[in-house]
């Protein structure tokens, strides 16, 4: 029986670039994942949900995207900050256990009043920052996990000269909004 | 010399160097921005204190390992159709013909999401497989929700299920099979409701600006009605497996008959609706334009046809505007119509002559 060299060649090629995209995935996976989590964790201070927001994050990347696109770390950096407002936005449920891990967290080095203080600060700033518009609320949780002003500004695709102002007026923003709280 | 600007002076917190030497001579000149400077620096600290957060600790190997090992994402609208194999290579000929019930019962979901109408007739419009995923993205901007799940089932008897009368077929052509086998389907009722937070991300994670928003867009509510369907297949199916709907073969021909789709909406009007929609990332220029083509969107259904497989000719069947197909390939044809609410449509590996006029026959 013969063999169809075109039909071996082509499947080689195919099998070769699969296991490029792998690669490819899985390195940007291991440079980014940890800041990725960090941004969800900046919005939601939940570290186990934060884990979840970015490997969803992940597969929504890789199967949109290609892993060696230019783009991919802001877009990644983007997703994660709107992914995790967006749960800060749709749900109460997170509130209660947060409230609850801070008092077991706390319980050994705070008296309980602070505590339910501390939370309660950490809730309101939450619920603030997910009442703004989302670009605003972007530059603040992006420059807040320690993203540079031309990553921010890539994340957001707007200039870089944009992001004092665009920062300036978030931070005002977020004040205002909880100002009614004793979180300032 | 004009005062310093707050993005210059909110640059200046983080960056000591970040002032030019003619910003910094003005500076140290102006009490007026080292006021402003002192009001941004406290906002700034203040925020960068509440949102401090402890440091996160990852376990990137197994995370990955989750990340890699997850299942690959659903569309969100749509239901499969119990017809075929996906691994069938004839299916790719026959598409075009299953195409007009598919778009019937699960693209016309989603198709009936872009559009305000109760249908009196249809207009064809050619989309690509990629224009007909994007549909599926519509979930990005709001929540759809079944309150009746479409529960499509093999069946002895269509009618029990349905409430439809079943098409009958006067005629077969000589070789097709007088097997039939019945699926049906009852009425389904889907809710999308429009959340202007979700439309914002969504627009945003696609890096385009999201469309300015229609006053009451958000948190509007689309219903969309289909069915009750009832399908008609006619063929060999594979031994004796027709309750398993993943193991039926390619039909010879398939003959499908559905209470046209209705949408009704709350607190946006048709006009702002389609243009809001179309107007969004995920709607190709060249399907918004095609949707757009379409003279009465209140009253027209968009049938959408994959142009990798199939072209299209009006025809006039049972006395109203129809649509025929014919695949490129010539393995298949159908035709579509709807007559008093009711969406018609017939579809097999035949030429486009038999399908028309078992079409005409059909009672």
């Amino acid at each position: 029986m013969g063999v169809n060299l075109e039909a071996a060649s082509e499947a080689g090629r195919r099998n070769g670039a699969v296991k490029s995209n792998e690669e490819s995935f899985e390195a940007l996976f291991a440079a980014e994942y940890a800041r990725v989590a960090g941004i969800a964790n900046r919005v939601l201070a939940d570290p186990q949900e934060a884990e979840d927001v970015a490997q969803e994050v992940f597969i929504d990347f890789n199967r949109l995207h290609s892993a060696t696109a230019p783009y991919a770390a802001a877009w990644l950096y983007r997703a994660a900050a709107h992914k995790a407002l967006n749960r800060i936005r749709g749900r109460r449920r997170r509130e209660r256990r947060e409230f609850a891990q801070a008092i077991d967290e706390g319980a050994r080095t705070m008296d309980p009043q602070h505590v339910h203080e501390a939370s309660e600060d950490r809730r309101q700033v939450r619920q603030a920052l997910a009442r703004l518009a989302p670009k605003p609320a972007t530059v603040l949780v992006l420059r807040a996990s320690g993203l540079s002003y031309a990553e921010v500004a890539q994340s957001l695709g707007v200039g870089v000269g944009q992001i004092g102002t665009l920062l300036r007026r978030a931070e005002a923003a977020l004040r205002k909004e909880v100002t009614r709280g004793s979180s300032f | 010399m004009a005062h310093l600007s707050e993005g210059t002076l909110r640059r200046k917190f983080d960056d000591e160097d970040a002032l030019t030497d003619s910003d910094g001579r003005h500076y140290s000149a102006c009490a007026d921005c080292q006021a402003r400077y002192a009001a941004f620096a406290d906002d700034a600290q203040a925020v960068a204190g509440v949102l401090a957060v402890p440091d996160l600790k990852v376990d990137v190997a197994s995370a990955f390992s989750r990340v890699f090992s997850a299942p690959a994402a659903q569309p969100r609208f749509g239901i499969r159709l119990p017809i075929v194999r996906p691994a069938s290579r004839p299916i790719m000929g026959a598409l075009a013909a299953a195409a007009v019930i598919v778009a019937l019962v699960v693209t016309g979901v989603a198709q009936s999401a872009l559009t305000f109408f109760e249908p009196k007739t249809l207009q064809p419009v050619p989309v690509s497989v990629a224009d007909l995923q994007s549909l599926s993205g519509l979930s990005a901007y709001g929540t759809f929700a079944w309150t009746k799940e479409p529960t499509p089932q093999i069946v002895t008897s269509a009618a029990e299920v349905s409430g439809l009368d079943v098409p009958v077929v006067r005629t077969l052509p000589v070789g097709v099979s007088t097997t039939v086998t019945y699926a049906a389907m009852q009425q389904a009722v889907g809710v999308f409701t429009f959340d202007a937070a979700k439309a914002a991300a969504a627009a945003a994670q696609a890096g385009k600006p999201l469309p300015k928003m229609p006053r009451g867009m958000d948190g509007s509510t689309l219903t969309v009605t289909v069915g009750p369907a009832v399908i008609e297949i006619f063929g060999n199916l594979n031994k004796g497996a027709a309750s398993d709907p993943t193991q039926l073969s390619l039909p010879q021909l398939i003959v499908g008959k559905s209470t046209a789709p209705v949408v009704t909406s709350s607190q946006v009007t048709t006009q702002e609706l389609e243009n809001y929609l179309l107007s969004q990332p995920g709607v190709s220029p060249k399907l918004a334009a095609a949707i757009r083509a379409i003279k009465d969107p209140s009253t027209t259904l968009p049938i959408p046809i994959p142009i990798e497989f199939a072209t299209t000719t009006d025809v006039k069947v049972q006395g109203v505007k129809g649509v025929a197909l014919g695949d490129n390939t010539g393995l298949g044809a159908a035709v579509i119509w709807i007559k008093s609410g009711v969406v018609y449509g017939v579809a097999g590996t035949l030429k486009q002559d038999a399908i028309l006029d078992i079409a005409n026959h059909l009672t």
